[in-house]
């Protein structure tokens, strides 16, 4: 960190009351409960093992969690997929760069959490039971699976708490999911694609091309990957003093990056759920003064990186709009895996999909060297191509259909 | 203040309309989170001072505990129909509270009961939530590449028009075969869109559909109809 913490309330407010509270009455651990479940019978555990290379690391109150590496399911985001399509790309070509086994495949839904948060047209049952039937289905393929949304990992990590906690709730799940053929499964760690990414920084960062230590990151930490279950979350001492998660900040120091702080990391996006829809004047203001306007004028960033959906979207998407206020920032918004994707070579355009992204972003890869002219004229070719009935390249081999 | 053995995991769809102020506080109470949510508070308003929607709205997390704990159920219906749709989800309140309550989780309660019990305020809620629901309840998807459109988002520059159109031809050159679509964030298989039907009958998800959106569930049935034609003929072959 180039930056020294800043010293604000935050600072009171995260070392004496987020702490103190947890610390006094550490919640129970459900994977200890788990395991006595599935030991009676109740429920069946979906095991990281040695196929899936775990890798040790610390949460919050000092527990260990195991992050598998290889051969996972990859539970995709509908956000991502649909609007940042060079999210999901930028983990799989990693992923084969890295030469590890995965699964992508169409008998998934989402986790339908965005939704419920927005509109409360669900309820518990119905996303505990779309929880473990997606858990289910990885299950069955003997693969094991990665969260990409930090909304589906938060419901998911919450899932499987009030699984565990309520027996009511078990009764009903396996109700419903034996009318569909399937059982009642949990897996043994609820795991997040940034944590996959925070515990291979090292192999990552080692394909880096580029030296990147003159370009100011700032990072925006997801909501609901760190602040739902919060006692679930990777910790590490050496960042942030071990007062903050450590994934994101972790790899981009990793690479080599200038991260710096500023007095606003705690806040959300301003994306609300809801609010992205129906409140827009709440997320625009929101996330241009109290994210975008800060990231800059206090850290001079040349770059906000992100960990989910949602904030991506929010924080690119509503820049544009600040104009009428005066706001000129035009700060590029990117997922970490996205930036370390760049800076291992992946192509700008056809993997990283930067194309989908609305702040101007092209700046940013002419200050690190990355040349995205070349690309973009081979990407235009490609959709000529494309038009022409070429078959498309596909990071894996698709199904036969 | 409600017992442990009169908690629920779900609400009846075939209650929307009961809207007495005292049926809606027990519904939340009741709800099987309501404890894991609410242990008292200290009305210290460290949530509401790290709340987001506080800074922007008439709202704040912790008038909202305060009020379902007061046991005012009047107080808390009117703040069913608008207030607490302020909040945006984010659970740093959750996160802060020293009695580890979380608003945002209470919040969440409220909200499904004031849908589930069809408050007025939530035709209007949902009025621009269509699409979503369109999609999550038909193929389990929130947001498809075919929603990003400039009529729809003005608002986010002159790139959106790029965005939408060729979309076809643009969504080919993504290099994973699953997002190689426009109308699904990632194809999903007809069998998988069948057993979310189920789960939606049997969790009442539905009913409340056909109840609170009658348009929208006819539209919907049209669809549950056709996928389950298409795999139950896939299994008879
Ligand atoms: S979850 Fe809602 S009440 Fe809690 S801090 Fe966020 S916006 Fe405020
Ligand atoms: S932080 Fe907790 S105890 Fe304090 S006012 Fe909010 S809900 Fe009550």
């Amino acid at each position: 960190m180039s930056t020294p913490l800043k010293t604000t309330g935050w600072d009171f407010v995260t070392t004496t009351v987020d702490k103190r509270a947890l610390q006094r009455q550490p919640p129970a651990d459900p994977r200890v409960e788990l395991r006595e479940l599935e030991a009676r019978g109740e429920v069946k555990i979906i095991p990281i093992t040695a196929d899936n290379r775990p890798i040790e690391v610390e949460t919050l109150l000092g527990r260990t969690k195991r992050i598998p590496t290889n051969k996972l399911w990859h539970h995709k985001s509908c956000g991502q997929c649909g609007n940042i399509p060079g999210y999901p790309t930028s983990i799989m070509w990693l992923m084969n760069r890295l030469g590890l086994e995965y699964l992508d495949e169409s008998h998934q839904t989402s986790c339908t959490a965005w939704n419920y948060h927005g509109s409360g047209t669900s309820n518990l049952v119905a996303l505990a039971a779309v929880a473990v039937r997606n858990w289910h289905r990885a299950y069955e393929t003997g693969y094991y699976p990665l969260i990409h949304c930090g909304t589906s990992f938060g419901n998911y990590k919450e899932i499987r708490n009030l699984l565990v906690e309520h027996r009511e709730l078990r009764d009903e799940v396996r109700r419903i999911l034996n009318k569909v053929g399937r059982e009642l499964v949990i897996p043994e760690e609820i795991v997040h694609y940034s944590e996959w990414l925070h515990v291979l920084r090292k192999p990552v960062a080692a394909m880096n091309r580029y030296d990147v230590s003159h370009i100011v990151a700032t990072v925006h930490p997801a909501c609901h990957v760190w602040k739902l279950i919060p006692e679930d979350v990777i910790y590490d001492r050496t960042i942030y003093g071990g007062e903050r998660p450590a994934p994101t900040t972790a790899i981009l120091l990793e690479l080599g990056a200038d991260v710096r702080d500023y007095s606003t990391w705690y806040d959300c996006c301003g994306f609300g759920f809801r609010h992205i829809l129906t409140e827009r004047e709440f997320s625009r203001s929101f996330s241009i003064e109290r994210k975008i306007k800060v990231m800059v004028d206090e850290a001079q960033s040349d770059v906000a990186i992100t960990q989910d959906t949602g904030c991506t979207t929010t924080l690119d998407k509503n820049q544009w709009i600040g104009q009428a206020h005066g706001y000129h920032y035009d700060l590029p918004v990117m997922a970490d895996v996205q930036f370390a994707a760049l800076l291992a070579g992946a192509d700008p355009y056809k993997v990283v999909q930067l194309q989908w992204h609305t702040a101007g972003w092209e700046k940013l890869l002419d200050k690190i060297g990355i040349d995205w002219r070349t690309p973009k004229a081979e990407y235009e070719r490609y959709l000529e191509e494309l038009r022409a009935g070429k078959a498309p390249d596909q990071l894996y081999p698709p199904p036969v259909e | 203040m409600v017992d442990a053995s009169e908690t629920h995991l779900k609400l009846d769809p075939d209650a929307v309309g009961r809207q007495d102020a005292d049926s809606l506080l027990r519904a939340i109470q009741s709800d099987i989170r309501y404890r894991e949510v609410v242990h008292g508070c200290l009305n210290c308003g460290v949530c509401s001072g790290s709340c987001p929607s506080h800074r922007f709205f008439d709202y704040s997390p912790r008038v909202v505990v305060q009020t379902v704990l007061a046991g005012d159920a009047e107080a808390v219906k009117a703040m069913m129909d608008e207030y607490i749709w302020a909040c945006a989800q984010c659970y740093t309140c959750a996160m802060r509270c020293p009695l580890h309550n979380s608003p945002g989780g209470l919040v969440m309660i409220m909200r499904e009961v004031a849908v589930w019990r069809g408050m007025e305020a939530v035709h209007r809620l949902l009025k621009p939530y269509g699409r979503v629901l369109l999609k999550v309840l038909s193929i389990g998807n929130q947001l498809t590449p075919d929603m990003i459109q400039p009529d729809f988002f003005p608002d986010w520059g002159p790139k959106i028009p790029w965005s939408s159109t060729d979309l076809a031809l643009k969504r080919k050159a993504i290099p994973v075969y699953t997002l190689q679509v426009t109308s699904s964030a990632w194809r999903v298989s007809p069998e998988t869109s069948y057993e979310l039907y189920t789960i939606y009958e049997e969790t009442g998800v539905f009913r409340l559909i056909e109840q609170i959106d009658p348009n929208l569930f006819e539209v919907v049935s049209d669809m549950v109809e056709e996928v389950r034609e298409l795999v139950e003929a896939g299994r008879d072959d």
